[in-house]
């Protein structure tokens, strides 16, 4: 700037009186800049953050949303009678006797003859194009026929799945190259499969089933779903609501509304704010030895896990449920005792409902919290069983052995088939949204109930 | 209202040689509320300034105008013209961490940061660069805390935590602290309101000494100590800048009937 | 009779009471409410107390003890000479235990009278073969000893459970009798139902003791189980861990806790800073809009479960590392699975956490500091670094030790990400593995509980439980010695 720059740095304690405001000095810009690049950082840090969090949020997504499609071959299937009932009265018992395997050359001939009125030309066998289709389709053909004898003997068009190469083909996870070593399928089978869609005859349609389905065996990615695991978390969550909440809220005013300040008092407080933070994989520990070896309950049950998963997530609504009781002002107790109310109904009457949505809040946000917990369930044995069936009725569902939806995307994270990747994202979709629902139920309840007192 | 003419005139006559500080039609605005309104103040050299008025006047907001820790309160706006030495502390060039370099300020309650005594002070040195060497701090520190009145306590104790202290020590420190970078202004809001009398009484004495080479403003609740620490005393009520003149002529004779109510306690 | 029915029963006596303690309260009123000491439902309320409270308590003591006292009385009538070579008297009793079931299912489904079942002799039948016939596997011959004691402890079992009916339900009627004579128009009928709610709820605050209790002893018993097979020595010094389920095992949990604290060490170097500058820039420099937006959404990263992490480890970040340092190109990288790989993913995991909590404690400094350092001229900069971050260093590190003992404990991403050898290297692309992530591969497998192979997961357990304790205590120690400094 003006003549102020060339004069040195004052550095001395005698540092020039009356130097211009107007003039930054070299030091000064120095700080400045050091200023600037302090600030810098830390933007750079949120950046970073919210990067990672987009990133992950991309991946579940782009990784995920395929899950939620299928690829299925409308395919005409003449129900041959000469082999389904040879005797010719359609009486079911007589015709469960034919195996799902015996339904397999119906299924060729279909194939063939699809092969046939479409115009393609292939010297592929009927097995060898049975390999397009899920394995699971003889088993839901021979179910058809089962329940509709009178259709025997008709050609009825089915909506089958195709085999998980197929569907990997369709969503652009599998290609051509790939199949070279593939034993189960050849390029070949996927140029039929570029004329079937063109035909009209395979196409990709959303996947109620990965949903609402049971899991498939490790052969049949295409098959399996998310749905009695959901079932397994649904119990689960139970358990945890109604035991979690009444003892939680119980213990939370016990020590906010009655605890003397003594030994007894601290000794809990210290072991709420430690069991908070206990690594999950501890309480696992604890629910085999206790629950399981000790007490003699069943491996895999929901009710093992909601227990275990309870007195994980007590110290979560206890501490929220004490910042809620504390946020209701001492003039309210003051006004009910004043009335003559005992100090049990002023907790009861007064104190309690006006800390209600935050208790909810908390529970609800606790509640989250172990839907997607995973590692405690890994020892109870919730990982490694397949979910294959619907638990018949409640007591069934609380005892009988299931999977949880975080146990599940880690069970089918495990399997060899990249098939089942996509499946575990799904399956993270499938969760997030739940837990994000659950998250703006609790956020929607704090704004709606919020007091300021 | 037909007063305020009257005192701005005594104000707005031509800065002495000795003036310091100059504020015209200064405004501060906090979110809506209007909260200095049109002040027009010259503050001299080598003089203790007291501001006085009632609780939420204006007095301390308009203190921190001075030497903008404003800045640091997104919704404050400030308006009009400051000048110090001539210079608009408000102007686009000026960095406010230079500025606060040269105008000190003492808060409230004695804030020491926790470090030692020592760093306390050597502290603003280190940041501003003022000393070439170590032996150069620990002379700065020494004349500090000497300046500061406390160092006879604590020359023994000089890597002893700051927040150690007592209260009165505390402030002193803190004074200390803002003399040792060396400021031509010094800011105090309120500096004895947290202690007790005998430390206010102490405080005091060094209020005077600092006289000598500062330009000292302090705003303060206590009519007395305005009475006692300063030469020129200037009245805020609601905002405005009601009187300002003489200490002596204030309390004596104040020429604005809202400031003579104050100063025999009908209002505030 | 079964325990469902004797619970029913108990609470009908209960509902039953109730609303006959409120008629009496009233009645003996001569009908008018206002002259009683507390509400009417009050002392209906206390009646169902006495019925149920100490009746169901007995219930719960008795189911926890009887099986205890049997097994005791049981396993002392089975001979030394009865327990074959290289078994425990603990496996002998499994399978009495096991006999006795069988015949209680046999006498169930009807294959057995129950005298036939309580006399029937080894000498002259092949139980073996009987049982299995009704669906009981059993894993070898049954003895003539076993069989004995599987019936004494039928017997035994039986006759408690009917003492144990007769002695619950006489407990809850008399309860039920005794409050119901107490009642009274004066009877201070709120006091006693109030007393009961306080320490019905003091019960609920002691779950939390309980809990740690609970987790106390299930890793200690089953960790002395482990020390009597493997020595301690070898265990906490060993440097090899090779689990083999055919004996000859080496357990030794150095490597382990080397993976364990080199992919916290790495979560730590990524979480800390960025965390904490986040912290910084969201609480010093970010104006209120821009916090109210960024600080849920890094929060967000918090509420993702750790399975996603997991997946996120193993088949995004695992694959893309591979890519960078695999072996086309620098060639440091093996497989997806490497410490990198899960400690990438945890440090991302703990930035909400470690920005959360710096975030509380920056706050927590008071304004008059900052103040204090601006008014001299510091920059802004010169502030945060000299002033307030000096003052929240201690609530800063005990932030980093939360931080640390979550990654310690942290068990899906390293199951899934950090891979299965346990290895002592340096190299931060080799895969390498965790106490957690072997607790799981040693407690999921199908292994035998009494092996030491299984036990040693306790004892690993027990390891990181007094790992994570320590480290949260002295962290919450550290924070609370802060916060009182500014209160």
């Amino acid at each position: 700037m003006t003549d102020v720059t060339n004069t040195p740095v004052p550095s001395g304690p005698e540092k020039s009186r009356g130097s211009s405001l107007y003039a930054l000095d070299k030091r000064t810009k120095r700080r400045n800049a050091a200023e600037a690049r302090f600030k810098a950082y830390g933007i750079a840090a949120v950046c970073v953050g919210l990067a990672f969090l987009v990133i992950l949020l991309v991946s579940i997504v782009r990784n995920g949303i395929p899950a939620f499609t299928q690829t299925f071959v409308e395919l005409p299937i003449y129900l041959n009678e000469e082999k389904l009932d040879p005797d010719g009265n359609r009486d079911p018992a007589a015709m469960s006797k034919v195996s799902t395997f015996g339904y397999n050359p119906l299924i060729e001939d279909a194939l063939v003859q699809l092969m046939a009125d479409n115009g393609i030309e292939t010297d592929m066998d009927g097995p060898t194009l049975r390999k397009m289709l899920s394995s699971s389709v003889p088993a839901q053909v021979r179910d058809y026929t089962l329940a509709n004898p009178d259709q025997v003997g008709e050609t009825v068009t089915f909506r089958v799945l195709a085999s998980s190469r197929v569907d990997g083909y369709m969503k652009g996870r599998v290609q051509r190259e790939d199949l070279e070593r593939d034993k189960n399928l050849d390029a070949a089978h996927l140029d039929i499969v570029d004329q079937l869609v063109d035909a009209g005859a395979v196409e990709r349609t959303f996947n109620w089933a990965f949903i609402t389905g049971a899991d498939a065996s490790e052969s049949r990615p295409e098959q399996a779903g998310i749905g009695v695991s959901m079932i397994g978390s649904f119990f689960m969550m139970i358990v945890v609501l109604v035991l979690a909440l009444p003892i939680g809220v119980a213990a939370s005013i016990y020590l906010e509304e009655f605890a003397a300040k003594n030994r007894f008092t601290d000794l809990i407080e210290v072991n709420i704010s430690n069991l908070a933070a206990v690594p999950s994989i501890v309480f696992g520990i604890l629910g085999l030895a206790v629950f399981i070896q000790f007490g003699g309950l069943p491996q895999s049950a929901p009710l093992v896990g909601g227990l275990v998963l309870t007195l994980m997530t007590l110290p979560t609504i206890i501490i929220s449920t004490r910042a809620s009781l504390k946020a209701v002002p001492p003039s309210i107790r003051d006004a009910a005792l004043g009335v003559g109310a005992s100090k049990t109904q002023a907790v009861f009457h007064h104190v309690l409902p006006l800390a209600m949505p935050g208790i909810l809040t908390g529970t609800i946000i606790g509640l989250a919290q172990a839907l997607g917990e995973t590692a405690p369930l890994l020892l109870i044995g919730m990982v490694g069983y397949i979910a294959t069936n619907y638990p018949e009725g409640i007591v069934d569902g609380f005892l009988a052995p299931n999977s949880a939806m975080p146990a599940q995307i880690y069970e089918w994270a495990k399997r060899a088939d990249p098939a089942y990747y996509e499946r575990a994202w799904g399956g993270i979709i499938v969760l997030l949204l739940f837990l994000m629902t659950m998250n703006i139920i609790a956020i929607i309840l704090r704004r709606r109930f919020e007091r300021r007192w | 209202m037909n007063q305020m003419p009257m005192t701005s005139e005594n104000v707005t006559t031509m800065p002495t040689k000795n003036t310091k500080i100059t504020a015209r039609d200064v405004q501060v605005y906090y979110g809506d509320t209007h909260a200095i309104k049109d002040v027009d103040v010259d503050i001299e050299d080598r003089t203790v300034t007291a501001f006085i008025g009632p609780s939420g006047c204006g007095k301390s907001t308009f203190l921190r105008c001075l030497n903008r820790m404003n800045d640091t309160i997104d919704i404050c706006r400030v308006e009009g013209a400051i000048k110090i030495d001539n210079e608009d502390i408000y102007d686009k060039k000026v960095d406010p961490v230079q500025l606060r370099a040269k105008v000190g300020m003492v808060f409230q309650k004695p804030n020491p940061f926790p470090k030692s005594i020592y760093d306390n002070i050597a502290y603003g040195p280190r940041i501003h660069g003022l000393a070439k060497s170590k032996a150069d701090l620990d002379e700065i520190v020494e004349k500090s805390l000497r300046r500061g009145a406390i160092w006879d306590e604590v020359k023994d104790r000089l890597h002893a935590p700051g927040t150690g202290l007592s209260g009165g020590q505390q402030q002193r420190l803190c004074i200390a602290r803002a003399v040792a970078t060396e400021p031509e202004v010094l800011l105090m809001d309120e500096p004895c309101s947290a202690l007790d009398p005998i430390a206010t009484d102490q405080v005091e004495d060094l209020i005077d000494e600092l006289r000598s080479q500062y330009s000292v403003v302090i705003v303060t609740h206590s009519m007395q100590q305005a009475a006692r620490v300063s030469q020129k005393t200037a009245f805020f009520h609601l905002g405005n800048l009601v009187e300002y003149g003489e200490t002596d002529q204030i309390f004596t004779n104040p020429k604005d009937p809202r400031t003579e109510s104050y100063i025999s306690g009908r209002i505030g | 009779m079964p325990v469902l029915w004797i619970v029913a029963i108990i609470l009908a006596l209960a509902v039953i009471g109730y609303f006959m303690g409120r008629y009496r309260a009233i009645a003996s009123a001569g009908g008018d409410s206002r002259k009683l000491h507390s509400l009417p439902n009050y002392y209906g309320t206390s009646v169902a107390i006495f019925t149920t409270v100490f009746s169901l308590l007995v219930l719960i003591i008795w189911l926890i003890v009887q099986p205890l006292v049997i097994e005791n009385r049981v396993s002392g009538t089975i001979p030394a000479e009865a327990i074959p070579e290289g078994s425990t008297l603990g496996l002998v009793m499994s399978d009495v235990r096991r006999v006795a079931n069988g015949l209680d299912i046999a006498v169930a489904g009807g294959a057995m009278t129950e005298d036939y079942a309580s006399s029937i002799r080894t000498e002259f039948t092949d139980v073996r073969d009987r049982l299995a016939g009704v669906g009981v596997a059993l894993g070898s011959d049954v003895g003539s000893s076993t069989l004995r004691a599987a019936q004494l402890y039928r017997t035994m079992s039986a006759t408690g459970a009917l003492l144990m009916a007769i002695v619950v339900l006489a407990i809850a009627l008399g309860g039920f009798l005794f409050a119901l004579m107490r009642t009274h128009k004066d009877f201070r009928a709120r006091n006693v139902v109030e007393t009961s709610i306080r320490y019905l709820l003091i019960g609920a605050a002691s779950i939390a003791i309980l809990t740690t209790v609970g987790i106390i002893l299930s890793l200690i018993f089953n960790t002395i189980e482990f020390f009597y097979r493997y020595p301690a020595w070898d265990f906490f010094f060993g440097t090899t861990w090779a689990p083999s389920f055919g004996g000859g095992s080496e357990l030794g949990i150095i490597p382990l806790l080397w993976g364990t604290l080199y992919i916290s060490f790495i979560a730590l170097v990524v979480a800390v800073p960025i965390g904490l500058f986040a912290a910084v820039y969201l609480s010093e420099y970010a104006t209120p809009r821009i916090r109210a937006f960024a600080k849920p959404l890094i929060e967000v990263l918090a509420g993702i479960p750790t399975i996603v992490y997991g997946l996120f480890a193993l088949l995004t970040v695992g694959p893309l590392l591979l890519s960078v340092f695999g072996p086309n190109s620098v060639g440091w990288m093996g497989a997806a699975s490497s410490v990198m790989t899960a400690g990438l993913v945890m440090g991302i995991m703990l930035i909400p956490f470690v920005s959360s909590l710096s975030d509380d404690i920056i706050n927590a400094v008071p304004q008059a500091m900052r103040d204090g350092s601006l008014g001299l001229g510091a920059t802004h900069s010169e502030t945060v670094k000299q002033v307030v971050l000096p003052a929240a260093l201690p609530g800063i590190v005990g932030a980093v030790l939360l931080a640390a003992s979550r990654a310690i404990g942290e068990t899906m991403i390293v199951v899934m990400g950090a891979g299965a050898a346990a290895r002592l290297s340096l190299n931060p692309f080799e895969a390498m593995t965790t106490v957690t992530a072997k607790i799981v591969s040693q407690l999921t497998g199908d292994a035998d509980f009494s092996s030491p192979e299984a036990l040693v997961a306790f004892a690993l357990g027990m390891t990181l439980f007094v790992i994570t304790l320590g480290l949260n205590i002295l962290a919450l120690y550290i924070v609370r010695k802060y916060r009182e400094q500014y209160e």
